[in-house]
């Protein structure tokens, strides 16, 4: 197969995980949180059953990959401010309490697998850094409020 | 200031830059030493920084953000966290340059028909360039990144500068040696 042929069915692939899966989720966190499970911690590949039926699986697995890739340099690029309106999006429509899942975040750090191989890591780690301090600000917002409450 | 008062002078400022120099080749042996994710082990392997990625770590919008919250323990927290990054951004840009003249090195070996003014000058930019890193690394831990930020915008189109003339040299090289690899 052309090169051409290869890139289509990927492109194709990125579409439709973009139209069916990615607009679902609420803000890029989300996004790159779910691309990131979609990743095996063996093999570094990543699957998806509905994409690679619908597509090849190496097509799936591509797009999958571009996909992890753009949002995570999307979201490393936006301001701290922006990042902390993210991550309140993703506390809040998250199926357990806000308070407990910031609590794991800032204990076991579970953003750090989320960022795609062979990121700048210069990149990768402004992006851990400011994770860490939109956590930090929503900690102090929330302890803020309850105090004046 | 005139005779040896003037020596002097230019003898430390030549020391001086001699220094900062050593720094800026330094640095880029901190590349791996920080525990933070992840291993900086080739730097031909990731794609470069963007500018906007130096223009955000350097410029003072998130500072102004977090000082609007009104909060000792963030902008603290705040100032770390962004001198960490800035240190690590300078680390990585110094190796890349490195690397980029390591492998202009060893092209340079195989090369028949070398420019001396061009290797020179190269040679000079290069030197520029560490100098460079050496005044971010040592600017950057005493007093953070906020306000360096043309400087670190200079150092990093300057890298890419100095990449891409390596690359063109190089395919040029290449494109006189096909010849002769033929003839041979």
């Amino acid at each position: 197969m052309t090169v051409a042929g290869k890139l289509v069915p990927v492109q194709a692939a990125y579409d439709d995980l973009l139209q069916r899966s990615l607009a679902k989720l609420p803000g890029d966190l989300s996004r790159l949180i779910y691309l990131a499970s979609t990743r095996d911690y063996n093999s570094g590949a990543y699957h998806h059953d509905g994409l690679a039926a619908r597509f090849r699986p190496e097509a799936a697995s591509k797009a999958l990959e571009i996909a992890h890739r753009d949002i995570f340099y999307h979201l490393a690029a936006l301001s701290l401010a922006q990042l902390v309106e993210e991550l309140e999006l993703y506390l809040n429509s998250s199926h357990e309490s806000p308070a407990d899942v910031l609590r794991m975040w800032q204990k076991l750090e579970p953003f750090r697998v989320a960022i795609p191989v062979d990121v700048n890591p210069a990149m990768a780690r402004l992006f851990l850094s400011n994770v860490r301090l939109a956590l930090a600000i929503w900690r102090h917002r929330q302890e803020h409020a309850q105090e004046s409450q | 200031m005139t005779g040896a008062p003037l020596t002097l002078f230019a003898s430390f400022t030549l020391l001086g830059v001699l220094l900062l120099m050593v720094r800026g080749i330094f640095a880029a042996r901190g590349a791996n030493l920080e525990s933070d994710y992840p291993p900086f082990d080739n730097p031909t392997n990731y794609p470069a920084c963007s500018s906007e990625f130096v223009a955000r770590v350097f410029s003072d919008q998130d500072s102004r953000y977090v000082l609007t919250i009104n909060s000792p323990q963030l902008a603290k927290l705040f100032r770390g966290e962004r001198k960490r990054v800035a240190l690590a951004w300078v680390r990585q840009t110094s190796a890349s340059i490195q690397c980029t003249m390591l492998e202009h090195k060893q092209v340079s070996r195989t090369s028949h028909d070398l420019n001396a003014a061009i290797e020179f000058k190269l040679l000079l930019f290069y030197s520029e360039l560490m100098v460079l890193c050496g005044v971010l690394f040592v600017a950057v831990r005493a007093f953070g990144p906020l306000g360096l930020g043309r400087l670190a915008g200079y150092a990093q189109a300057h890298s890419e500068r100095l990449a891409h003339v390596h690359q063109s040299l190089k395919a040029a090289s290449s494109a006189r040696e096909l010849p002769r690899i033929g003839a041979a």
